[in-house]
């Protein structure tokens, strides 16, 4: 590593494909190699799970999709469990950072839920193979990954229960405590069951009904169909 | 007793095993040699019944998803009014899973984690409550207008709450989930004042539940 300016990531010594990143004398800094390896680890996963599943996955399909060898992936991973929770988490935080970002630029809740399930609808469709990986591979990897799925979907009952705030005295009495939690589990269940069937093109679609059936336990049907309707 | 006697008889003995098996180690630990010693039967008899261990999860999904079905219907058929058939139907299968629960934990927690045919049939088995929730769009003052995917919505939303007792071994708090999980899924239907009087028992009398006004 001399003379870092001097040096072409593009090696004429490499197949295209693999010009991006080369090993060896590519006069990058070793954490930044190391990261972006990684980074392409992850994504050679999500690749070889959306084509032959969890269970199929080999880590050659790893290696060869993020053009590392077998030896790169072991620096980085004990095995292809942990790979997959990698991704996984990867995927998990892109998620929720879109959610919350989305609801956050909304001053009131019942918008703020219209823009945050959007956001995620719109990321899943737009990311069919993560959308697969996520929501559906995530349950076949084991017990490990099947805890982070089930926290992450309570992680969104906060969402949620902020519209208790504000409530009249007789509707929050009625509200009991696990609304959140089956609105959560309710609209999981429809939006992992068309991913399952390979079709992601609908769940935009959902946009209105997920906001009515989410919105109704605090504003009453006509009022939360209102909101689902509005643009 | 015939032989056509014994083999159900087996089978059936089999399924319970895997269940027992998958309830106490988890599925993916749980190999054949596992499931013939639980069940007391030889290893060709297995195979004489089943492919693989993931033919037997699948048969215990299909034997406790019709098993619980039928005493859904069996509780709500009796009654004319729509919302008591749904406090029935919901009471009737919180108390299978109660009597149940390694059937019930095999089915709603282990299948996720069983391969995408366990979890395609897992998803498959909620739709067949969702066309028992939709007679509700008939007595709902606004029926015609509920969104289309209200009834799956609301499956999956029950099927969450139990899973999620079921994952963390709650099976005692189950039942007392019976009267947020009515209201809940009258709410959409009947609104929320209407929803909690049958959820809570104060509409019992046929007469006055609200469904049999409508």
């Amino acid at each position: 590593m001399s003379d870092p300016a001097n040096q072409s990531v593009e090696s004429p010594e490499y197949p295209p494909e693999l010009a991006r990143l080369p090993p060896g004398r590519h006069g990058l800094p070793r954490e930044f190699v190391s990261h972006n390896q990684r980074e392409r680890l992850i994504a050679g996963l999500a690749e070889a799970v959306a084509e032959h599943g969890y269970a199929g996955t080999t880590i050659a399909h790893i290696t060869r999709n993020a053009a590392v060898s077998r030896r790169t992936f072991y620096e980085h991973f004990a095995s292809k469990d942990e790979c997959f929770i990698a991704a996984y988490d990867t995927v998990m935080a892109e998620l929720r950072k879109r959610v919350a970002e989305a609801f956050d630029q909304e001053e009131e809740w019942p918008r703020a839920v219209r823009a945050g399930i959007g956001a995620m609808l719109e990321f899943l469709a737009t990311e069919p193979h993560l959308a697969r990986l996520s929501m559906v591979e995530a349950l076949v990897a084991g017990p490990v990954v099947v805890e982070r799925y089930d926290a992450a979907i309570q992680s969104l009952v906060p969402y949620f229960a902020a519209g208790r705030d504000g409530l009249d005295d007789d509707v929050l009495a009625g509200l009991s405590p696990t609304t959140e939690e089956a609105l959560v589990g309710g609209m999981v269940s429809l939006i992992s069951r068309r991913i399952f069937a390979d079709r992601t093109e609908e769940l935009e679609a959902l946009l209105p009904d997920l906001v009515e059936f989410t919105l109704t336990p605090y504003l009453g049907g006509a009022a939360a169909a209102k909101a689902a309707r509005a643009a | 007793m015939s032989r056509e006697f014994i083999a159900q008889h087996q089978r059936a003995r089999i399924i319970g095993a895997l269940a027992e098996e998958t309830f106490e180690q988890g599925y993916q630990q749980v190999t054949v040699a596992d499931i013939v010693r639980r069940a007391g039967t030889a290893r060709n008899t297995f195979y004489e019944n089943f492919r693989s261990k993931e033919d037997c999860f699948l048969a215990t999904q299909e034997f406790a998803m019709s098993a619980a079905l039928e005493r859904v219907v069996e509780a709500a058929g009796s009654l004319q009014s729509w919302p008591q058939r749904v406090r029935a139907g919901l009471a009737a299968f919180l108390s299978y899973v109660v009597e149940e629960p390694a059937l019930a934990r095999t089915c709603m927690v282990e299948a996720l984690s069983a391969g995408p045919a366990a979890v395609e049939y897992y998803e498959k088995s909620q739709q067949a409550f969702v066309s028992l929730f939709r007679l509700g769009r008939d007595v709902s003052p606004h029926g015609a207008d509920l969104p289309e995917t209200l009834e799956e919505a609301i499956i999956g939303g029950v099927f969450w709450i139990v899973y999620q007792r079921l994952a963390a071994g709650e099976v005692s708090a189950i039942p007392e989930l019976l009267a947020e999980l009515v209201e809940f899924a009258l709410t959409p239907y009947l609104g929320a004042e209407a929803a909690r009087q049958v959820a809570t028992g104060d509409a019992d009398s046929p007469d006055e539940s609200p469904g049999a006004e409508l």
